[in-house]
C-alpha cells in the first residue's frame, strides 16, 4: 500500500511479479525434478526386470513370461529367509537371486528342454512360459497362502532432502545395486568364457553347437543368470511394494520395456525400462493416471509399427 | 435352468470364443493375445445397445459383431504385414488399451463399476444352435479353396507368397472372421451373466483362450471343441482338490504341451466315417471286459 | 485313434454325465445345508478365507447348542477366484445339486451384482457383504433374495466424510482412489459429493488402477495441492503403499480411510499409517468384539479380520431366520430374513424392506496412532 509516489507501486508490482515468476519456475523445476526422480526409481526396477527377460529372448528367441514366476518365488523365499534368519539387506537379496536362478533352471528343465528336444516352434515355448508363470503363482497360493507380507524398512524411512526434492536412502541403494549388477552382467558376458558361450548361442544356436559349444548346458546357464536377475528384481519389488502372489504380473511392464528399448541387445531393455518408468510417471503427473495406460499402450503400439526393433535393438530378418 | 445347463452354457460360450482363436492361429499361424478384448467389445456394445437403447437382442448382437469387425480391421491393417511376433504384441497391447478405455469411460459404460442390468436372454438352446452354426461355418471355410491357401501361408509364408497368394489380404480376412466369432461369444456371455466389467476381459483370459487352442490341437476343429470342453469341465470337477486345483490344472497343461505339442487331437477330425468307428469302439471294449 | 484321445473323450463324456445323473445330492436327514461362495485363491482371498472361518465358527457354535430345528448345519464352500462366472456356477451348483437352503455370500460386489438376478430367478436367498448398492437394489426396486449386512459403500463414505468435516473440522481434501475398482469408486464419489454439499472443498482428485504400485506422481501432485487431509479408499495393499509414499514425500496431514484400513494395514505400512482416521466394522477394545476375538483365536489360532465378523453374523442371522421360518423352505426363510432384528457382533442389523440393507447402521471410527488402533467411538452422520 505504498502511496508515496506513482512510480513506487509500479516498480513494486513489476518486481513482485518477476519474483513470483521466478519462484513459480523454481517450483515447477523442483516438481519436474521430483517427478523425474520418481520415474527413474520406477524405471530402474523395470529395467532390471527387462534385462533378465531380454537375456532369454536373445538366446532362445521367445518372450519368457515365466520370468514373473521366477521373480515371485525369489521374493517369497527371500522373505522367509529374512523372517527365519533375520538376514541383512544384502544377504536377503543374494538369497532371493540364487533361488530365482534355481527356479529358472527348474522351469527350463520342466517346460523348455522337452520342447527343444522336439524342435517345437517358438510359439510353444511362449505358451509354456505363460503356464510356468501361472504355475508359480498357484504354487504360492496353495502353499503359502494369500496373505500379504512386506519387508520391513531395511534402511529406515528417512529420506534425503535436497530443497523440496526427496528420495529415500533405500531407493538410492537399490538403484546402485542394480547398476552394479548390470555392470557385473556385462563383464560376465564379455569377459568370461561362459559368457562368450552365451553370446555365441545367442548369435546362432546351430553354428555355436558346430563350434563345440555344449548348447544344452549353455541354455541352462542362461536361464540361471536370467533367474538371478529375476530373483533380484523380485526382492526389489517386494521391498518397494508388497509381497503378494500376483507379483509376477509385473512382468508385463518388463516386457513392454523390452519392446520399447529393443530386444536385440543388452542395453535395450535397460534404456527401455528407464524410459518406460519416466514416461509413466510424467504421464501420470501431467495428464492424470487414468490416461496413463491408454497412452502407454499407444506409445507401445507406435513403437511396434514405426520402429519394431526398439530404440537400441536390431531386427532379425527372416531368411529364406 | 439347472446347474448342469448353466455349466454347459459357459462351456459352449468358451468353445465358441476358442474357435475364433483356433481359426486365426490354426489357419494363419498368427497368435492373438487380445481375443478377450474382442469378447469385451461384443459384450459391451451389445449390452449397451440393449440396456440404453432397448434394441432387441438379435439386432444388438448383429450390430456389436459388425462394430467389432470394424475395430479389428483398423488394428490389423498396419500390423498384418509384419512378423507374427509383432501381431501377437499388438493384439495384446490393444487388449490392455481397450481395458483401460473401458475403465475410463465411466459415464458411458460404467467404467470399473461395470454394466449391470443386461436382460437375460441366453438359454441352452440358443447357445447350442449358435455353436452348431459356428462349427458349420468354420468347417466349410477351412475346406474351401480359400482355406487351403491359408494353410499354405501358415506353413511357409515366403513360399506361399512366391506362389502368388496374397498373404496379407488372406490373413486379414481370417482375422476378421475370427474377431466376428469371438465377439459373438462375448455377446452371448453378456446376455448370460447380465453383468460385465472390464476385469473379466484382461490378458489372462486371452492367454487362457490361446492355451486351450494349443491343448486341443492346432489342426483339429473337433479337437479344439472337445479339448476346451474337457478343460472347462475339469476346472469344475477339480474343485475337490481345494487349494491345489489351479496348480494341478496348469501342471497338466505344461506336461501336455511338453510331450504332445501338437495338441491332444493333432490332426484328427470328426467326420461322418469316424463316427461309425467311434460307436463301435466302446462296444468292443465292453465285449473285451466280458 | 490313440490312447490319449480316447481318454480325453471318455473323460469329457463322464464329466458331462456328472450333471445329468447327479440329482439327489441333497441333505441328509439330520442336516441343514448352507452354501458359502467366496474368493479363496485370488486377489481378495484373505477376505474370503476370513469370511469362511467366521461362518464355520458360528455354525460350530450353533451345532454345539443342538443345531436348529433339531438338525445340524453343514456349510458347503466353493471358491470363485473372484470371477463372476465361477460365482454364478457355484451358486447354481449349490442350489441345484447340493440343494442348500440359503447362500452366504462374498464381500465383493463384482460377484454380488451378477448373483442378484439369478437369486431372483432361483429364489434361494443370499446374505452377504457386497457393498455396492446395485447388488441389493435396482432401478425398479429391491432384489428380493439379496441381503447386505453392513452399511453400503455410499453410507460408509458419508460416515467418513461427516466425521472428517464435523469432528475433525477439516474442509480441504485431496482424494486418491482406484478407478478400476467399483468399491473404491463407489466410496470416492459419495465422499466428494457429501463434502461439497456440506461446505467443504475437494482440492484435487487423483486416480490409480489395479496393479499399480508406484504412486509417486500422484503423491507429488497431492503434496503440491496442500490439502488438509487425504481420502484414500482402496484395498488394503494399495492403501498401505499410498500411505508409505505419501509420508515418504512429506505429506503429513491426516489420512481419511475406508474399512480396508484395518489389519493388516499397520504391518504393511508401519509408521506411515499413523495419523489416519477410518470407519471400521470392528474394534478390539469394545467388549462385544473381545469375546468374539477370543473365541475365534482359540478356534483358528489367528486374529480375525473384519470379514470373519461378517461371516459370523451372517450365519447367525440365517440361523435365526431358519428357526423363525420353522421349515427348510428357502422362500419362507427369505421372508424370515427380511424380519431380522439381530444384535450381532457388528452391531444391530435390521433390514429396510425396500432396500434389504440396514438403515443408519453406525460404524466405529478408529484412529491409527503410534502404530496401534485407537477406538474413537461409534459414529453416524447427523440427519439433515
Amino acid at each position: 500500500m505504498c502511496r508515496e509516489s506513482c512510480l513506487c507501486p509500479f516498480i513494486l508490482r513489476r518486481g513482485v511479479k518477476a519474483g513470483l515468476l521466478l519462484r513459480n519456475v523454481k517450483k515447477e523445476l523442483e516438481v519436474f525434478l521430483q517427478q523425474l526422480l520418481n520415474g527413474l526409481s520406477c524405471g530402474g526396477v523395470y529395467a532390471l526386470m527387462a534385462v533378465g527377460f531380454g537375456l532369454i529372448y536373445n538366446v532362445l528367441k521367445f518372450s519368457n513370461f515365466s520370468h514373473g514366476g521366477v521373480m515371485l518365488i525369489g521374493c517369497y523365499t527371500a522373505y522367509f529367509a529374512f523372517k527365519v534368519f533375520h538376514s541383512s539387506l544384502f544377504v536377503t537379496l543374494l538369497f532371493g537371486a540364487i533361488v530365482g536362478g534355481l527356479c529358472a533352471v527348474i522351469f527350463e528343465k520342466l517346460a523348455i528342454a522337452p520342447l527343444r528336444k522336439r524342435n517345437a516352434p517358438k510359439v510353444y515355448f511362449f505358451v509354456n512360459s505363460i503356464n510356468g508363470g501361472l504355475l508359480s503363482e498357484y504354487l504360492i497360493v496353495a502353499t503359502v497362502g494369500v496373505f500379504f507380507h512386506t519387508f520391513p524398512d531395511f534402511l529406515g524411512t528417512t529420506n534425503i532432502n535436497i530443497g523440496q526434492i526427496s528420495f529415500s536412502k533405500l531407493n538410492l541403494t537399490m538403484f546402485t545395486i542394480s547398476l552394479i549388477t548390470l555392470f557385473g552382467l556385462m563383464w560376465y558376458l564379455y569377459k568370461t568364457k561362459s559368457g562368450r558361450a552365451i553370446r555365441a548361442v545367442a548369435c546362432d544356436i546351430n553354428t555355436a553347437s558346430l563350434m563345440g559349444v555344449d548348447v544344452n548346458r549353455v541354455i541352462s546357464l542362461t536361464f540361471f543368470v536370467s533367474g538371478l536377475l529375476g530373483g533380484l528384481s523380485g526382492v526389489f519389488l517386494g521391498i518397494n511394494y508388497t509381497i503378494y502372489p500376483q507379483l509376477g504380473k509385473m512382468i508385463v511392464k518388463g516386457w513392454m520395456a523390452s519392446v520399447i528399448g529393443g530386444l536385440g541387445s543388452l542395453l535395450g531393455p535397460v534404456v527401455g525400462g528407464i524410459l518406460l518408468g519416466v514416461l509413466e510417471t510424467f504421464l501420470t503427473a501431467y495428464i492424470g493416471s487414468s490416461f496413463t495406460p491408454i497412452l502407454s499402450f499407444i506409445i507401445l503400439l507406435m513403437f511396434l509399427l514405426i520402429r519394431p526393433q526398439g530404440i537400441a535393438g536390431i531386427i532379425v530378418e527372416e531368411k529364406v | 435352468m439347472s446347474f448342469y445347463q448353466g455349466v454347459i452354457i459357459i462351456v459352449v460360450i468358451n468353445v465358441i470364443a476358442v474357435i475364433g482363436n483356433f481359426l486365426l492361429t490354426g489357419m494363419t499361424g498368427l497368435l492373438s493375445f487380445g481375443q478377450a478384448s474382442f469378447m469385451a467389445l461384443g459384450a459391451y456394445i451389445s449390452g449397451l445397445l440393449a440396456v440404453k437403447f432397448n434394441i432387441p437382442f438379435p439386432l444388438a448382437i448383429l450390430l456389436a459383431i459388425i462394430a467389432s469387425v470394424f475395430v479389428g480391421f483398423i488394428i490389423a491393417l498396419p500390423v498384418v504385414k509384419l512378423r507374427r511376433d509383432y501381431f501377437a504384441l499388438t493384439t495384446f497391447a490393444f487388449g490392455e488399451f481397450l481395458k483401460a478405455v473401458l475403465n475410463l469411460s465411466v459415464t458411458i459404460t460404467g467404467g470399473a463399476t461395470g454394466l449391470a442390468g443386461i436382460p437375460y436372454k441366453v438359454n441352452i438352446w440358443i447357445v447350442l444352435i449358435s455353436l452348431i452354426i459356428v462349427i458349420l461355418l468354420v468347417r466349410n471355410f477351412r475346406n474351401s479353396k480359400f482355406g487351403k491357401e491359408c494353410l499354405a501361408i501358415r506353413d511357409d509364408e515366403l513360399a506361399a507368397r512366391s506362389c502368388g497368394i496374397d498373404s496379407s489380404r488372406k490373413k486379414m480376412t481370417v482375422f476378421l472372421f475370427s474377431v466376428a466369432i469371438t465377439s459373438f461369444a462375448g455377446c452371448l456371455y453378456g446376455f448370460y451373466t447380465c453383468y460385465i466389467d472390464p476385469s473379466m476381459f484382461g490378458w489372462t483370459k486371452s492367454s487362457e483362450l490361446v492355451i486351450m487352442v494349443f491343448f486341443g490341437g492346432l489342426n483339429s476343429l473337433t479337437g479344439v471343441i472337445i479339448g476346451t470342453t474337457f478343460l472347462t469341465l475339469s476346472l469344475e470337477i477339480l474343485r475337490f482338490t481345494g487349494a491345489w486345483r489351479m496348480f494341478i490344472y496348469v501342471l497338466i497343461m505344461i506336461i501336455l504341451i511338453d510331450f504332445r505339442p501338437q495338441g491332444v487331437f493333432a490332426n484328427w477330425e470328426l467326420e461322418w466315417t469316424t463316427f461309425e468307428k467311434l460307436l463301435h469302439m466302446p462296444l468292443s471294449i465292453i465285449k473285451k471286459e466280458k | 485313434m490313440n490312447k490319449l484321445k480316447v481318454i480325453t473323450i471318455l473323460m469329457t463324456v463322464i464329466f458331462l454325465s456328472f450333471g445329468l445323473f447327479s440329482y439327489s445330492w441333497g441333505a441328509g436327514e439330520e442336516e441343514i445345508l448352507v452354501g458359502n461362495i467366496q474368493d479363496m485363491s485370488a486377489g481378495t482371498a484373505i477376505w474370503g478365507q476370513n469370511d469362511t472361518n467366521g461362518i464355520l465358527l458360528a455354525a460350530e457354535e450353533i451345532n454345539a447348542r443342538g443345531g436348529i430345528l433339531g438338525k445340524k448345519i453343514r456349510v458347503i464352500t466353493y471358491d470363485t477366484k473372484g470371477d463372476p462366472t465361477e460365482a454364478i456356477n457355484a451358486y447354481n451348483r449349490l442350489v441345484d445339486l447340493d440343494k442348500v437352503v440359503a447362500v452366504l455370500g462374498p464381500p465383493t460386489s463384482n460377484v454380488g451384482i451378477p448373483l442378484a438376478p439369478i437369486a431372483e430367478r432361483k429364489k434361494v436367498p443370499v446374505i452377504g457383504d457386497f457393498m455396492d448398492e446395485r447388488a441389493t437394489t435396482h432401478s425398479g426396486g429391491v432384489w428380493n433374495f439379496m441381503f447386505l449386512t453392513e452399511p453400503s459403500c455410499s453410507e460408509q463414505a458419508e460416515i467418513a466424510a461427516s466425521y472428517a468435516l464435523k469432528e475433525l473440522k477439516l474442509s480441504k481434501f485431496a482424494v486418491i482412489y482406484n478407478k478400476a475398482n467399483s468399491y473404491s469408486v463407489n466410496m470416492a464419489i459419495p465422499f466428494m459429493a457429501y463434502v461439497i454439499k456440506h461446505g467443504g472443498e475437494i482440492l484435487i482428485t487423483e486416480t490409480y488402477l489395479f496393479g499399480d504400485t508406484e504412486f509417486g506422481a500422484q503423491c507429488t501432485k497431492i503434496k503440491n495441492a496442500n490439502p488438509e487431509a487425504v481420502f484414500v479408499p482402496g484395498y488394503v495393499q494399495d492403501n498401505a503403499l499410498i500411505a508409505k509414499q505419501l509420508r515418504g514425500i512429506g505429506v503429513d496431514v491426516p489420512i481419511i480411510g475406508n474399512n480396508s484400513w484395518y489389519v493388516p494395514l499397520i504391518e504393511l505400512a508401519g509408521p506411515a499409517a499413523n495419523n489416519t482416521y477410518f470407519p471400521s466394522n470392528m474394534a478390539t477394545d469394545i467388549p462385544r468384539f473381545q469375546d468374539f476375538i477370543k473365541r475365534y483365536e482359540k478356534r483358528f489360532g489367528m486374529e480375525p479380520l473384519i470379514h470373519a465378523l461378517m461371516g459370523y453374523d451372517n450365519m447367525n442371522i440365517l440361523a435365526e431366520a431358519i428357526k423363525k421360518a420353522g421349515k427348510l423352505d428357502p422362500i419362507a426363510i427369505k421372508d424370515a430374513i427380511e424380519q431380522t432384528d439381530h444384535a450381532g457382533v457388528m452391531g444391530r442389523i435390521k433390514f429396510n424392506p425396500q432396500t434389504h440393507r440396514p438403515d443408519r447402521m453406525p460404524l466405529i471410527m478408529l484412529k491409527i496412532e503410534n502404530e496401534e488402533f485407537v477406538t474413537l467411538g461409534e459414529y453416524l452422520p447427523p440427519l439433515d
